[in-house]
């Protein structure tokens, strides 16, 4: 059953990426319909893979939100920047780089130039550990964020670095990588998000942005079964996401479906999205969420 | 004789190593150029390469998890200041058209999408009479 619904959704993702064309998708569903009979799982076309990761969002997202919905920079919220000897491994390097880079970009957002200096220079750091540091210009982007009117630029930069990071990994035949830092990454924005909606319980946009994750973690979980028998860590963190995933089947997300319309606008064809979604969530779920990812992260941190 | 067959052969390949490199879809560059086009007030998300394969290829498809209460732009870029026929269609995750690019035969460069449901969305770019088959795309966010 469990691999019914992996198949369903990454049938539902696969038909994504540059290369599906009819053919390919044929030999994909193929290969997955073989590889559901034996034990060692589905191996996954690294297209695929690399469709699943594109189609996660950037946690800038959620730091734009909270800037915007009026919370307060908090650099207490996020990871100690000191801490980057703590990571010794491929696996926490990786994890922790994701988790530094949703810092950065929340210091960026909030123009906070000092810290996201010391986290540039934590994600050199550990990027130079994986080998990946060559993507990370720290001068050009020291300079750009000497300069709060930089931010555009600031903003720019570091998402293509990341961005040209992914696909680096993963032409390398490093995806599983490229896996974690994402992971981290999403871990981070929840983390910051559940402790700020835990202190403001009647900002309701922000329990909306959490529950909404739950379409995010059924990806995420999805790209670490891809891993979770080659890697032992990557195993044990499945494990306690299995325990997460508990927390949000609590949370229903409806859809209303209404027919869109469209308008030019000075050029730009607008859509209207005269659908709603709706996210079922209450403060209970949030304090649930919130402290499973307390205690995930804090072993990715420690 | 010897030295006039060389200079054929060395000709041949020349010819068709030229032949290849025109076939060839340099999307970087059209991505590149697409980033800066993004209207002001929107964070650069991700890029996207768009080869057809010199017409190989019908359609071109990526994925993103669009959000409830975020406006989101693609913008599409060409040869020249047109799309070069190249169209993005964006759809929901039940595979339903959300919208297009293309309006009563005009091909526009940027399509702007309020999300007010959060899911899985595919954006599709396709070709219309297009004369090379390559473009560079971008996606941008503001709330």
């Amino acid at each position: 059953m469990k691999k019914l619904l992996i198949g369903i959704i990454v049938l539902s993702i696969a038909a994504c990426g540059p290369s599906k064309d009819e053919q390919a998708q044929n030999e994909f569903e193929n290969q997955l319909a073989a590889d559901s009979t034996n034990s060692g799982g589905p191996e996954i076309s690294p297209e695929v893979i690399a469709s699943i990761i594109e189609s996660i969002p950037s946690p800038l997202e959620i730091s734009v939100l909270l800037k915007e919905s009026g919370t307060k920079y908090d650099v207490a919220l996020l990871n100690a920047s000191s801490n980057t000897s703590k990571y010794n491994s491929n696996y926490s390097k990786s994890l922790n780089l994701g988790i530094y880079g949703t810092d950065l970009g929340y210091t960026n957002i909030y123009s906070q130039n000092q810290d996201g200096l010391d986290y540039m220079s934590s994600i050199k750091e550990l990027a130079d550990g994986l080998n990946i540091g060559q993507f990370f210009d720290i001068e050009t982007i020291g300079k750009l964020a000497t300069n709060s009117n930089n931010l555009d630029s600031l903003l720019l930069v570091t998402t293509q670095n990341f961005n040209a990071i992914n696909t680096y990994l993963q032409d390398q035949e490093r995806s599983h990588l490229s896996v974690l830092l994402l992971t981290g990454g999403w871990i981070e924005a929840i983390h910051i998000t559940c402790q700020v909606s835990s202190k403001d319980p009647e900002n309701l946009q922000l329990q909306e942005k959490i529950g909404e994750q739950k379409i995010i973690l059924e990806n995420i979980m999805l790209l670490l079964s891809f891993y979770s028998e080659t890697y032992p860590n990557i195993a044990t963190l499945m494990q306690d996401f299995e325990e997460l995933k508990g927390a949000f089947d609590d949370i229903e997300i409806t859809t209303i479906y209404k027919e869109s319309t469209m308008e030019i606008v000075d050029g730009v064809m607008v859509i209207h999205d005269n659908s709603e979604s709706n996210v079922n969530i209450t403060t209970e779920n949030v304090e649930e969420i919130k402290n499973l990812i307390s205690k995930i992260r804090s072993k990715i941190i420690s | 004789m010897k030295k006039l067959f060389n200079l054929l052969a060395l000709g041949t390949v020349l010819s068709l190593i030229s032949i290849d490199a025109n076939a060839q879809c340099n999307a970087d560059t059209y991505t590149n150029t697409c980033i800066p086009k993004l209207s002001s007030g929107f964070n650069f998300l991700k890029s996207y390469k768009i080869d057809g394969a010199g017409g190989g290829k019908s359609k071109v498809e990526y994925s993103y998890v669009f959000t409830k209460g975020t406006q989101y732009m693609i913008n599409i870029c060409a040869e020249g200041e047109t799309t070069d026929g190249i169209v993005v269609t964006l759809y929901d995750s039940k595979r339903q058209k959300v919208g297009t690019s293309v309006y009563n035969g005009q091909y526009l460069t940027a399509m702007a999408y309020p999300c007010n449901t959060t899911g899985i969305y595919y954006i599709t770019y396709t070709f219309e009479n297009s004369a090379n088959y390559c473009g560079g795309s971008a996606l941008g966010f503001k709330r």
